[in-house]
């Protein structure tokens, strides 16, 4: 069986002083009015399957406000018969991170975020309409991060890579400017190239599974137009070192890399228009979701296994039928957790197989299973610490 | 306004300019050593002093040492045809540790980086350069550092003594003997991986 996610644990978390949140395979609702601490809470699960926020490179943003630390404690059920890992994730302002599986310190980030914690997730903040509708910086962060889950080495050659054109860039500079020769100029370009094709092998690699995915999932949550969505190189990797050397005095005289995988862009369209450009607001928006579930399809491709989906505010600002396929949708998946202002979204029948987690000011106020409610804070004494 | 006495504060200033001490820190030693014996006091002054002193960079390799050249590179039974090319004299260690090196060393003093400002002249390596076509080097085994810097530096190196009739070797990255697969970190596998050879 898939794992997912069965309970999490925050602590200092954002605004949640201490709390705890049951979860079930499918769909899983949590409700709540405006700055209660919804996103919050997905924010706490993607942090506690993957090591870190997907809304912030700031770790320290998420410790609650007047504590010192903050805690995640996920208990994920692995494999059938009630076999669990306990995964923790501790983070101290100007310590370095603790990750711990079973108890035991766990693997290094990057192989945590890429399955080492036991669930993978894929999330939707509303905010990830950027992908589609900013800049190419947003689309290849997309790229970067589904394929960053999946290897634990493409996320290590993406770092290295940027070090390594940082490093090339600072040289360009100081070529310009005098204060350095041009002759290791030739030694920067080998390290950018050899891990400049890493990276653009891992992307060549999955745009082709990624625009299928994409287009089977635009056509079912909005129309038979055609989706695609295409890779362009600012160099081809059989020609980039040739394209490198030649951009040498171009790129002295600007002081930046001109060429390579972080230059590139891929273009998002539906019946052959650009949505980035010319996508109306629902399209762009539609078209992210789609990329979403294009990269959970292709985790379930290479991984066999479905990550968890976490979507913040997916309801809103869509139409009554597409709401109603994406609650199937969920309810269909291993495992998602999506947040509404708005219980109404919904109709009765989808109500009834979901879990329903209400939230207030930064606590979990009630579930409700199968229409039945239930106080958690009766739960919280079966919640065991490692 | 300085909250101690004036040779107090010198000594956290001077202790907290070190390496991987803070302030805090800084200040727990330095207390530590005005409590402490007057003996054991003068014995570390007398250290630092005797140290800056009398250490200095070997002539012919930069390893460090009390003598014109270091113990290394005067001992004749060591292979005088390889030189194995590190960034700071306390990469030394731990290759001798292993017992399987028998060659010269080189220390680079670091490696290449246009963000910290080094460049080559800022290393040693016209002078390993030099070294391997006054001493008839038959092969040198670039062992900087397994990351951006220190590959970027490998690979000059390499660069530079391409007309020269020396081999030049890199270490292979594999992985850690004793621990099991399964704990060896992703990166490290990956790369054993890549790099694997036939049987
Ligand atoms: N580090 C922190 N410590 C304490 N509170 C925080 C911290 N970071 C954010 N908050 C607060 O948490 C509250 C809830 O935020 P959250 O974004 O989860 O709300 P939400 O329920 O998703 O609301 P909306 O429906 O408006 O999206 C906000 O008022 C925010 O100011
Ligand atoms: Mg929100
Ligand atoms: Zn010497």
């Amino acid at each position: 069986m898939t794992p997912y996610l069965r309970a999490l644990r925050l602590i200092n978390f954002r605004n949640y002083a201490d709390d705890t949140v049951l979860l079930k395979p499918g769909l899983n609702i949590v409700v709540g009015e405006n700055a209660q601490g919804k996103t919050n809470l997905l924010e706490a699960i993607a942090f506690a399957v993957t090591g870190s926020s997907p809304r912030t490179p700031s770790d320290p943003e998420v410790v609650r406000w007047g504590a010192d630390f903050a805690r995640t404690e996920a208990r994920i059920a692995v494999g059938g018969s009630g076999q669990e890992r306990m995964v923790a994730v501790g983070y101290a302002p100007g310590q370095k991170k603790r990750l711990t599986v079973d108890g035991a310190p766990g693997p290094a980030l990057s192989a945590y975020a890429a399955g080492g914690a036991g669930v993978r997730a894929v999330n939707f903040f509303p905010d990830d309409i950027r992908i589609v509708k900013g800049a190419p910086s947003d689309r290849r962060e997309y790229l970067d991060d589904l394929l960053s889950i999946l290897r634990p080495a493409y996320a290590r050659a993406a770092l290295d890579y940027a070090k390594a054109v940082q490093q090339r860039n600072q040289l360009l500079r100081r070529i310009r400017d005098g204060f350095s020769s041009e002759r290791t100029l030739a030694t920067w370009d080998r390290k950018v190239v050899d891990l400049g094709e890493q990276i653009l092998r891992g992307r060549d690699e999955a745009m082709p599974v990624l625009d299928e995915h994409f287009a089977s999932s635009l056509r079912a949550l909005y129309g038979p137009e055609k989706a695609a969505v295409h890779y362009s190189h600012s160099a081809a990797p059989e020609d980039y070192a040739e394209a490198l050397r030649e951009a040498h005095d171009a790129d002295i005289e600007r002081g930046t890399t001109s060429v390579g995988p972080h230059r590139d862009d891929f273009e998002v369209s539906l019946g052959g228009v650009d949505l980035t450009t010319f996508g109306s607001q629902g399209q762009q928006r539609m078209a992210t979701l789609a990329l979403k579930f294009a990269a959970r399809d292709h985790v379930r491709g290479v991984t066999g296994e479905d990550p968890i989906l976490l979507f913040d505010d997916v309801m809103s600002e869509l139409d009554g039928r597409r709401r109603e396929f994406l609650a199937g949708y969920f309810l269909e998946s291993t495992q998602a957790v999506i947040s509404t202002t708005n219980l109404e979204y919904f109709d009765e029948e989808i109500l009834r197989r979901a879990q329903v987690v209400r939230i207030s000011g930064g606590a979990i106020m009630e579930t409700t299973t199968d229409g039945v409610m239930e106080r958690v804070a009766e739960r919280h004494g079966s919640f065991r610490t490692a | 306004m300085a909250t101690y006495a004036r040779p107090v504060e010198r000594l956290i200033t001077e202790l907290s300019k070190l390496p991987s001490i803070g302030p805090r820190s800084a200040q727990r030693i330095a207390f530590h050593i005005v409590r402490g014996k007057p003996d054991d006091a003068y014995g570390l002054a007398e250290a630092l002093k005797e140290v800056k002193e009398r250490i200095k960079p070997c002539r012919r390799c930069f390893n460090l040492t009390e003598a014109e050249e270091c113990d290394i590179c005067r001992d004749t039974r060591r292979d005088d045809a390889v030189i194995c090319a590190v960034e700071d004299p306390y990469d030394i260690g731990p290759i001798e540790r292993t017992g399987e090196y028998r060659g010269l060393y080189h220390v680079l003093g670091g490696a290449l980086s246009p963000l910290d400002g080094i460049e080559p002249e800022d290393l040693r390596i016209a002078e390993l350069v030099e070294r391997i076509r006054e001493e008839g080097t038959k092969e040198i085994v670039v062992a900087t550092n397994p990351n951006t810097t220190g590959e970027a530096t490998a690979l000059f190196i390499a660069q530079e003594v391409a007309d020269l009739p020396v081999r030049v070797t890199a270490l292979a990255s594999g992985l850690p003997v004793g621990g099991d697969l399964e704990y060896a970190d992703e990166v490290t596998l990956g790369r054993a991986f890549a790099g694997r050879r036939e049987l």
